[in-house]
């Protein structure tokens, strides 16, 4: 029987962002994201009054995965930060603060929200397409005859999280690493669609960073007496490899939903072993090298197979099934009978390997698709810090692949975009207004909310000093806050955020915050400026320019709501 | 506890009601953010959904939503309408209450006395409603209102085909009040694209609109984090799981679908399996293996490169299949499997007991297998070659949140629902009556129409003739004959009934031949001739008269039976209703169409202010004044925010004279919307006042109220 209970009647909240709770609640959220953002970007402590692990942290999946908010509208906001993140691993902060400044800009505006949702959809097809574009100057193109570029964008990433703990050596090591072990899962033949192969981050707590590593093939944890079992059945050449996804640890099920009967005296673990015995002699027989299995091998069978030397590793896990099958060409045997000779496969060469006080075998495939990258940091909360930006890295570098393109980081890309939008509405507004009944008033107000959204979001960047921009390409300029009233600019600055300009071109500089009056940011053939500048900050194109789109139509979202009706059951 | 219900009440829970709809209503309107028990946060636009989530405790709220929801599960649109329309009705209502209360109040009835006596009466302004909304609602909507429809058919020969920028017009107006404004013309455009692409061409769509509005889950496709823009079409099916096996093939593949684990099991339910000995279990491992390997080798050898299943297969089966090259995928849920079946029609495989070379007959080709990455999940895309008139195609839906995702996956799901109801005849019927008087100042010449309609039969005139003139000495008699007949449910009232009623009517006139009549009237059917067998009492009282005549479906006023007070007459009274009577059934075609923005409602605020003004009972000029001025309501917001000469005042004015000089009627929006939507909207609103009018007495009890079971049913438990 079912208990009835009666429902208590929801709470109807009308006109939410005119509540005060809501703006105080969006401000503080707000808050949180700024500061984290950049380089320079203050970490957070997570933990709870219990005890327990405690997260220190600035990246956006790690602080939203562990901070509850509890206000829908927030909810709305986080939830889609997070599922930007789950999509692209990149500019989770990106989306929140942008998404926020656009929130707050309209506040003070005296307009209708649909004519604001509206044009800020205008502007962010103005946005795109720009940024789309051929004519678009903060985007480079990758060349991938060098690793120039892949190198400044991995290093951008890692050094944009202050929680890994590294110094500027240490991340050049693992940017290093992170895109060897990359360049690793590509394959050597490409056909018309390339499959890239996996990179499989293997945790080494303790060590110095430095002594991360990467290596090819893959590898698998194993205790010491394993290894000292296998060091005697040293073999050269290739290695025939069987892979198991069933259980040979003689266990028996699957019996069917009727009941089965066994008469007193018969054994069926007997028989199961009898048959996990002729499936050891069939390996045997069939000059298998290496067993691995995916669940757990019965002691004898592992004890038979030994003492053919044959190196038998079990309880392999579901997640490496995969990449071992791919990498050996061996396919998963799901039999105790007969095994066919063609689901066998091979590996180069089997060794074993030793890290800090970890113990590895280490499988070498013929052909190289499965990097492991050994990530090493000076504690759990770094190394996790440090983990997660790895797997960012390694996203990314893939998404590059499949979009060769990057933009201009270190808030140049939005200081340059601002630039734009302000050129295009104040002399093209018909242009972009069509026909869609608002006048260009609004589109000024909008696109001076929607501008300024987007310079905060690039001043979120710097937290202690003043932020600037030129004049020329509109490029982003950091200045520390005590500097003296009248000065030389050139002398003050070195190099615009990105670092694809520096201060001795002959600029103008104007502060960001002020009025401004709008110009036409040139392109400055980045291509060419590319190659030039050694040091560059770049971010990744796909995950920003969806970042852009996601954050604006949330914004949206968030400044459509009428209601909100809160089921306190 | 008690509360005594009151137009009142009820206006007050409506009030409330409407505030929170109205701004959500028409294409200025905005969302509204849900939030479940278990955290979760949807984004509607959807008024039934809405009403739903508020958990609404007043009684008469809980009814509102209820018959809300019903109105929903017919034509799956117009919730937020529905309230508006009910608030004006019940602002009208209690206007007019107001003011006879106020002329009332020297007759110095006590409060309570009064409170029955209103309820009485709005019992009987229900009655009023009723029979307007079955009789004459309906024959505005085929005379009046029918010369302003437009079509979705681009011609209007037999052969039905879809006009592609009608489509889109309805279906942009559709998806203005179902999607947020920034992303309704991107997704009414990817529905359009979807509907025309799932088409084989324009005609047969029936059976399209049938097919993806059942399986409109297994079609779609939803992703998170990515912008809306990213939302696509894509061909063929993706089922939203992984292969279990996948073997590249090239060409067309040959499907199998299995129903059940290919491995033959130990024991089946049921049964008991004795193992007596090692060997024994050995040798029924070793023939299960055997018999694995031979049925996959036989689909192998069948040509077979990709098997369905929707159980999940033993490890064994996967291991055989990836050695045949055969791809496997598991787990599919009913609905998949039997809308594969629906798309290519497949029958599942049966496991044949001895695997001969015969062919295998249930096997289909598709025209690839592949996998499908979305956001790091993988699917598998079939590429199912269509036996049907539905070419297969899926949406893949994206938003930044899954919320909004929901929220386009419920409109596009809608939509559907909406266009399924457009392409279907709506039946209409009302009854005109013989007496042509009361229409005679309607605009079209429906006497001329009924007569070609109703009495198609051949030598009809001079029947036609006799009983016009009995309707004269009928008018003499009755002041005023309504046709307070509803037989709704009764097909096989025209032609031969009239017939026989026509000798009833002018047996009337010699009121000798009563017995006669009533030997006419005994023929027919039995729920009639229990109205004659009633017919003492109801001459006795004319209150029992009216609910026994409420029994048999027959709707009777006041007035009517009151004129019938003396014997004689009241012994041919039912007998002269029915001749008075003809039935007319008629349909809106399907796919009859409107301009958006309240015209509907303002055409038929028109027509009823011009019968209003014609109309010779009170209670029928009141009740359709009321309709109609409820009606402006609709248009009143969705122009709200306009100015100028795109303000109500002005639309409503230019419209009107459009109207009145015969002129074509200039729509300000874009945009369509089905006229049988709003039709079943109107009736469906009608019919929730009636049941609030009928209620007098709310009556709070702390239990479930108990179903009354069948006593039978008790017995034989």
């Amino acid at each position: 029987m079912s208990r009835l209970e009666a429902k208590k009647p929801s709470v109807c909240e009308s006109k939410p962002l005119t509540s005060e709770r809501v703006r105080a609640t969006l401000s503080v959220l707000k808050g949180i994201v700024t500061s984290c953002y950049g380089p320079s970007g203050r970490l957070k402590q997570l933990h709870n009054g219990a005890g327990g692990h405690v997260c220190t942290t600035s990246q956006s999946s790690a602080l939203l995965h562990s901070l509850s908010v509890t206000h829908p509208v927030l909810k709305i906001l986080t939830a889609s930060m997070q599922n930007h993140v789950s999509c692209f691993s990149d500019c989770g902060l990106f989306v929140a603060i942008l998404c926020c400044n656009l929130i707050e800009n309209v506040q003070g505006i005296d307009l209708a929200p649909t004519t604001i949702i509206e044009l800020n959809k205008l502007l962010l097809s103005l946005c795109t397409d720009y940024l789309k574009s051929e004519a678009c100057a903060c985007r480079i193109p990758v060349d991938f005859s060098s690793t120039q570029i892949l190198l400044c964008l991995v290093q951008s990433i890692l050094t944009s999280k202050p929680a890994c703990m590294l110094t500027r050596k240490e991340v050049d090591h693992i940017s290093a690493l992170v895109l060897r072990a990359f360049l690793l899962t590509i394959p050597e033949k490409a056909g018309d669609h390339i499959i890239l192969g996996k990179s499989i981050i293997v945790p080494l707590k303790g060590q110095r960073v430095i002594d991360s590593t990467v290596l090819p093939g893959m590898l698998i944890e194993t205790s010491e007496v394993q290894l000292i079992r296998m060091l005697p059945i040293k073999k050269s050449g290739a290695l025939k490899v069987a892979l198991f996804c069933v259980s040979l640890s003689g266990d028996f099920s699957d019996t069917g939903e009727g009941t089965l009967a066994v008469s007193y005296g018969v054994s069926l673990e007997n028989a199961v072993l009898d048959q996990l015995v002729n499936l050891g002699r069939q390996l045997v027989r069939d000059h298998i090298d290496l067993v691995m299995c995916q669940k757990v091998i019965h002691p004898s069978l592992k004890q038979f197979l030994s003492s053919h030397q044959v190196i038998a590793i079990d309880r392999i896990g579901v997640t490496l099934m995969e990449p071992l099958s791919k990498m050996t060409g061996a396919q998963p045997i799901g039999s105790l009978g007969s095994v066919s000779p063609r689901s066998y496969g091979s590996v180069k060469d089997l060794r074993s390997a030793e890290f800090g006080s970890k113990r590895f075998f280490h499988l070498i495939p013929n052909e190289v698709t499965v990097s492991s990258l050994l990530l090493c940091n000076r504690n759990d909360t770094a190394w996790d810090e440090l983990k997660l930006t790895c797997q960012t890295a390694l996203h990314v570098l893939q998404l590059t692949i499949k979009e060769p393109f990057v933009f201009l980081g270190g808030g140049c890309t939005e200081t340059h975009l601002a630039a734009y939008v302000r050129h295009k509405t104040l002399n093209e507004p018909g242009s972009i207004l069509k026909h869609d009944g608002c006048t260009q008033t609004e589109l000024q107000l909008i696109a001076e909310a929607f501008c300024s959204a987007l310079e905060s979001l690039a001043g979120s960047l710097e937290h202690d000093g003043e932020i600037l921009t030129d004049r020329k390409y509109g490029h982003f300029w950091s200045v520390q806050s005590d500097s003296p009233a009248v000065v030389n600019w050139p002398d003050l600055l070195s190099r615009c955020g990105c670092g694809l300009h520096s201060s001795q071109e002959e600029l103008s500089w104007s502060f960001l915050r002020s009025t401004h009056h709008p110009f036409v940011p040139q392109n400055c053939l980045p291509c060419e400026a590319a190659n030039s500048a050694s040091d560059l900050t770049v971010d990744c194109f796909t995950a920003k320019l969806s970042g852009l789109q996601v954050a604006v139509e949330t914004a949206n979202l968030i400044l459509d709501l009428a209601y909100v009706i809160e089921d306190t059951n | 506890m008690a509360a005594a219900a009151s137009v009142k009440a009820a206006l007050q829970v409506a009030e409330v009601l409407e505030s929170i709809v109205s701004n959500c209503v028409g294409p200025e309107g905005r969302q509204v953010l849900c939030t479940k028990p278990t955290g979760e946060v949807l984004l509607s636009r959807d008024g039934g959904r809405l009403l739903e989530a508020l958990h609404l405790d007043h009684p008469i709220a809980r009814m509102v939503v209820a018959c809300v929801s019903s109105h929903l599960k017919k034509s799956g649109d117009g919730a937020k309408t529905f309230i508006i329309l009910l608030c004006h009705l019940l602002r009208g209502l209690d206007a007019a209450t107001d003011k006879e209360e106020d002329s009332l109040i020297s007759e110095n009835i006590q409060t309570h006395g009064r409170h029955w006596k209103n309820c009485c009466q709005w019992k009987f302004i229900s009655q009023a409603l009723l029979s307007f909304q079955t009789q004459v609602l309906d024959y505005f909507m085929h005379q009046c209102l029918s010369r302003h429809f437009l079509s979705i058919f681009s011609s209007s020969t037999q052969e039905k085909t879809l006009c592609r920028s009608s489509v889109e017009l309805l279906l942009e107006a559709y998806f203005c009040g179902r999607v947020g404004k920034n992303n309704h013309k991107f997704i009414s455009q990817l529905m359009c694209d979807y509907l025309f692409k799932c088409m084989v061409y324009e005609s047969g769509i029936e059976e399209v609109f049938e097919l993806v509005d059942d399986c409109f889950v297994e079609l779609n496709v939803s992703v998170t984090g990515l912008p809306v823009s990213d939302s696509r079409i894509i061909a063929g099916l993706v089922l939203h799981r992984d292969f279990s096996v996948y073997c590249p093939a090239d060409g067309d593949i040959r499907v199998v679908i299995v129903t059940e684990t290919i491995q033959p099991l130990f024991s089946i339910s049921g049964s008991e399996f004795v193992l007596n000995s090692e060997a024994q279990f050995q040798a029924s491992q070793f023939w299960i293996m055997e018999r694995t390997k031979a049925i996959m080798k036989y689909l192998q050898s069948q040509n077979i490169k990709l098997l369905l299943s929707s159980v999940k297969q033993p490890d064994l089966v996967i291991y055989y299949a990836e050695l045949n090259g055969i791809s496997v995928v598991e787990c599919l849920s009913s609905e998949e499997v039997s809308l594969i079946q629906r798309i290519i029609g497949l029958s599942p495989f049966v496991l044949p007991q001895t695997c001969s070379q015969h062919e295998i007959s249930n096997t289909a080709l598709v025209k690839f297998c592949k996998p499908l990455i979305l956001k790091s999940k993988r699917y598998v895309h079939l590429g199912l070659i269509s036996t049907c008139l539905f070419i297969p195609h899926c949406v893949v839906l994206c938003g930044p949140v899954q919320g909004l995702v929901e929220q386009h996956e419920d409109a596009l799901h809608g939509a559907f629902k909406m266009l399924r109801q457009l392409f279907k005849d709506f039946d209409i019927s009302y009854m005109t009556q013989a007496n042509g008087q009361n229409y005679t100042s309607s605009p079209l010449l429906h006497k001329n129409s009924r007569e070609s309609d109703l009495l198609p039969e051949i030598g009809n005139d001079s029947m036609q003739r006799s009983y016009q003139g009995t309707v004269v000495k009928n008018e003499n008699e009755l002041t005023t004959i309504r046709t307070r007949l509803i037989v709704y449910s009764n097909p096989e009232i025209p032609g031969v009934e009239l017939e026989t009623y026509i000798p009833c009517s002018i047996s009337k006139l010699t009121p000798t031949d009563t017995y006669e009549t009533d030997y006419t009237l005994k023929c027919l059917s039995q729920n009639k001739t229990r109205v004659i067998d009633d017919r003492e009492s109801l001459i006795e009282s004319k209150f029992t008269a009216n609910s026994t005549a409420e029994n048999t479906r027959i709707g009777m006023s006041y007035e009517n039976v009151q004129v019938t007070k003396s014997v004689s007459k009241g012994n041919t009274l039912p007998v002269s209703y029915k001749s008075l009577k003809s039935y007319c059934s008629s349909s809106i075609p399907a796919g009859c169409v409107l301009p958006v923005g309240g015209n509907f409602e303002i055409l038929l605020h028109y027509y009823l202010l011009n019968y209003a003004k014609k109309c010779q009972q009170s209670e029928e000029t009141m009740v359709s004044m009321l309709i109609a001025n409820a009606l402006l309501g609709i248009p009143k917001i969705l122009y709200k925010s306009k100015k100028g000469n795109y303000s109500f005042p002005q639309i409503y004015i230019r419209t009107l004279q459009a109207l009145q000089t015969s002129q074509p009627m200039v729509s300000t929006q874009t945009g369509l919307e089905s006229v049988a939507g709003k039709y079943q909207l109107l009736t469906s609103v009608l019919q929730c006042l009636e049941k609030i009018l009928s209620i007098d007495l709310v009556i709070n009890i702390k239990r479930q109220p108990q179903k009354v079971y069948d006593q039978d049913l008790e017995d034989e438990l």
